[in-house]
């Protein structure tokens, strides 16, 4: 069976534990951590990552920025992003997608969202 | 008179003519009866391989009858099986749908479970009064989905409850709210947490607040959780949500005056001697 990485990218430590819990029922998905978007890009820096599932409001550097990285980042500018925001606003969400993130999820999540949206995105039966 | 002797001569000869004639007649006749003997015969041969050729269609035709009957036979039985199968087939596919429902439905279980876990983990995870509070908002705003949201606690006579965290709120609009007489007063008066129904939780405010969670520590209640509005996206509360708001009634208070305690301890933890007598 094929194995994916995942980074889930959130200052909260309950949200991170949340998303953390959800995603470890995906069998074939190895899940990494990451405070924030500073963080995420040093992890980024050091290995391949298949999917990145990030917060938006973070200190330091939000998930907006991280995305706007990732993009130019050459290993990973192809990486499916899905963004977690309490923002429910459309125009948030078109904001979110244009700077190419592929998901939007809005908070309160549920964890089979978090788990259909990221084994649509890595196409995992 | 004499005699003729050719007609004596003659006599014997007429007789043997007429007796030729005789037999040649015979002949004639017994040749036509041969030839029509022989006629019959052919004409009986023919009519026999006809009716032989009868026959043969006839057989060739039962036969075809049998196979044509055979085959409705196979047919009858294929339709059974089929029929049968399409049976089964229906049994499983519906034993399918409902053990998918029932996976949805367990993912679902799961996922409220790991949220009251989250919550449960989190708030007894720190003896630090605001670092309990921040996890309390934290389980309101990010499990709950609550934009804005108060804490209070009771005062030392039991009639005012005073806010001690909230989110949301403008400044000037929070302050000690009376027990008597105030929606907060009532929930925390009568311990049972009180929901609008009437409107959606996300069009809650301060003056006519989405919920209301007393709090409590053993069978004592000491203040209470209002949430005035949720988050646009969140109209209405789920299962889950009064699950986390049970659970906020119990733990929260126990977790936030632990903290409190264990602050004005100067974060010493108690000698082994208050355990050792506990009777349990």
């Amino acid at each position: 069976m094929a194995e994916y990485s995942c980074l889930v990218v959130e200052d909260s430590p309950m949200m991170r534990q949340l998303l953390v819990f959800a995603l470890s029922r995906v069998k074939s998905l190895r899940v990494t951590e990451a405070d924030d978007g500073v963080d995420a890009l040093r992890k980024l820096a050091s290995a391949r990552y298949d999917i990145i599932v990030t917060d938006i409001n973070m200190p330091i550097m939000d998930g907006l920025k991280l995305v706007k990285r990732v993009r130019s980042d050459p290993v990973h500018k192809e990486t499916p992003i899905v963004i977690i925001t309490t923002e429910g606003s459309q125009e948030d969400r078109q904001r979110a997608l244009q700077l190419g993130a592929n998901a939007y999820i809005t908070k309160p999540i549920q964890a089979p969202q978090v788990i259909s949206t990221v084994k649509e995105l890595l196409r995992i039966e | 008179m004499a005699n003729d002797p050719r007609e004596k001569t003659e006599e014997p000869g007429r007789d043997l003519r007429s007796e030729r004639d005789e037999v040649l007649q015979r002949f004639t006749r017994g040749s036509s009866f041969a030839r029509e003997l022989l006629q019959d015969y052919e004409a009986l041969e023919q009519r026999l391989r006809s009716l032989e050729g009868e026959n043969a269609k006839l057989r060739a035709t039962i036969e075809a009858d049998h196979a044509v009957r055979d085959l409705l036979k196979k047919i009858e039985t294929l339709e059974l099986e089929k029929a049968e199968l399409v049976s089964r087939f229906n049994r499983v596919e519906a034993l399918q749908s409902n053990v998918s429902s029932r996976m949805t439905e367990a993912e679902h279980e799961f996922s409220n479970l790991a949220n009251l876990f989250v919550a449960s983990t989190q708030l007894s995870s720190s003896l630090s009064p605001r670092a309990v509070t921040r996890r309390i908002k934290e389980i309101l705003a990010q499990l709950v989905g609550a934009e804005a949201y108060a804490m209070y606690l009771v005062n030392a006579d039991g009639t005012e409850l005073v806010p001690i965290a909230s989110e949301g709120v403008p400044g000037g609009k929070l302050g000690p709210v009376r027990v008597a007489g105030s929606e907060l007063g009532e929930a925390f008066a009568s311990g049972e947490a009180r929901v609008n129904e009437e409107t959606n939780s996300n069009h809650g405010s301060p003056d006519r607040p989405a919920a209301v969670l007393p709090l409590q520590i053993d069978e004592r209640f000491v203040g209470v959780i209002a949430i005035f509005s949720t988050l646009a996206q969140k109209p209405r509360f789920s299962t889950v949500d009064f699950e986390l708001f049970r659970l906020l009634g119990r733990q929260a208070a126990v977790a936030l005056v632990g903290a409190g305690l264990f602050m004005r301890a100067e974060h010493k933890l108690p000698g082994l001697e208050a355990f050792l007598d506990l009777s349990v």
